[in-house]
């Protein structure tokens, strides 16, 4: 799914991203607040779903080479993990969503989980 | 020659390993059969499995017997191999409990010369089976860690400086001035964890290393940096080598220290405050990640000495 259509359905506010970002095409989506859970799951290209608005979901996103991450549920965005996305090229998305409905919204539109799907 | 090779080897090894006891060892999957079966379907069982003997219980799962491959030789000469096992079975079984320590098991594969044990509760129902092999498996995953109250752990502890000085893998002096990377890990600021993780996977990639090798180091190193971080309360070390086939990271600190390696290797067991696991972490998967992602790992720790992590990585072809 391109993750224009990701932003659009789940009404994101884009805080880092390069150029042309909204062309990129997502497979994979997985959703936790328990950043060593990401490190077990991860598949590289992926989009990271989580209510941890620290700079460590941005630095765990990077070290499985996720694409982005959408922070869901948080209000406010510390400038420091803005930043640290900015820096290491991660594509960062806040949403107001709750993250039950989130995965819900893209499950129904085909996202796949990237433990049971097949090899990307 | 071989039996007598394992058996020299068992007995070097048991003095380490004493105080691993029977129910870690046996192996829980255990095929039993009931008395009203015939030898033929024992010996059928015995072909499929590849095993040289098989318990047997009554419907209580109460262990009543053994019938080994020899009973099933005596019954085949007799031309008996298709009677009920009741009436051929071993009767006076040699059991082992639970609880047994490895000195006392290994005592009693040589004394009786069995093949397997089986081990039972106190009303005699069947909770396992031994056999060397079992032992040997058990061992050897103990290996993959150097642990706790374990007498060559204390002797290493002892000369302090060797475990910070010496390869816990190979035992060869750690070269770390000539490490290819190096990072010194911040214990102050939580929000810099996984910084030298991030640098090391940069600097991979750099070096042109295949990425799947270079994620799998990252996320290893990236665990064992969080865990300095918010365990040790002291700062922490990263040293990275690029050999030929392989690369080796070694993380370490002079902090707190894991007071149960062994504890703390199993999914899901943490120690962490409320105010780490809303920072993330906390989950009780570090070392198993470690474990997880490298092709091998040791971890060595000593209360208030601190914790040496070292993790070799090859790259599959």
């Amino acid at each position: 799914m391109k993750l224009k259509r990701i932003c659009e359905l789940l009404n994101c506010k884009i805080l880092s991203a390069m150029e042309n970002f909204d062309e990129l095409e997502i497979k994979y989506a997985g959703a936790a607040d328990l950043m060593s859970d990401v490190l077990a799951f991860g598949k590289p290209g992926m989009l990271l779903i989580t209510g941890l608005n620290s700079p460590q979901a941005v630095r765990t996103a990077s070290v499985i080479g996720a694409t982005a991450v959408l922070i869901v549920r948080k209000e406010t965005i510390p400038e420091s993990t803005v930043e640290l996305a900015k820096e290491l090229g991660i594509i960062l998305l806040h949403s107001n969503m709750p993250m039950f409905k989130a995965c819900g919204e893209l499950y129904k539109l085909g996202l796949k989980d990237p433990i049971s799907s097949e090899d990307a | 020659m071989i039996e007598d090779r394992v058996d020299e080897l068992l007995q070097k090894l048991q003095k380490y390993f004493s105080h691993i006891t029977a129910s870690e060892i046996m192996n829980k999957n255990v095929i039993t059969l009931t008395p009203g079966r015939t030898l033929w379907q024992a010996k059928e069982l015995m072909k499929i499995r590849k095993i040289s003997g098989i318990p047997v219980v009554n419907e209580e799962k109460k262990l009543i017997g053994i019938v080994s491959i020899e009973d099933i030789i005596v019954a085949l000469e007799r031309n008996r191999i298709k009677e009920p096992i009741a009436s051929h079975m071993t009767k006076r079984v040699v059991s082992l409990t639970p609880d047994e320590p490895l000195d006392s098991i290994i005592s009693k594969f040589d004394r009786y010369h069995f093949g397997r044990f089986p081990v039972v509760d106190k009303d005699n129902r069947i909770l396992g089976v031994i056999s060397k092999k079992d032992i040997i498996r058990t061992i050897l995953e103990r290996f993959r860690l150097i642990y706790v109250h374990d007498e060559r752990r204390s002797q290493i502890l002892q000369k302090e400086a060797e475990w910070f000085d010496k390869s816990l893998i190979t035992g060869d002096y750690v070269k770390k001035s000539y490490a290819d990377f190096v990072f010194q890990i911040n214990c102050t600021d939580i929000d810099l964890a996984g910084a030298g993780a991030a640098k090391l996977k940069a600097f991979l990639t750099k070096r042109g290393i295949d990425e799947t090798l270079v994620r799998r180091v990252a996320i290893a190193t990236y665990e064992a940096e969080v865990n300095v971080v918010i365990h040790s309360e002291s700062e922490g070390s990263i040293y990275c080598w690029i050999e030929e086939d392989c690369i080796k990271v070694r993380v370490e600190d002079h902090g707190k220290g894991i007071e149960n390696v062994e504890q703390a290797m199993k999914e899901g067991y943490s120690t962490a405050t409320d105010h780490i696991r809303e920072l993330g972490f906390g989950a009780g998967m570090g070392l198993p990640n470690m474990r997880r992602y490298s092709d091998k790992m040791v971890a060595m720790s000593e209360v208030g000495k601190g914790v040496v992590v070292e993790m070799i990585f090859c790259e599959r072809g």
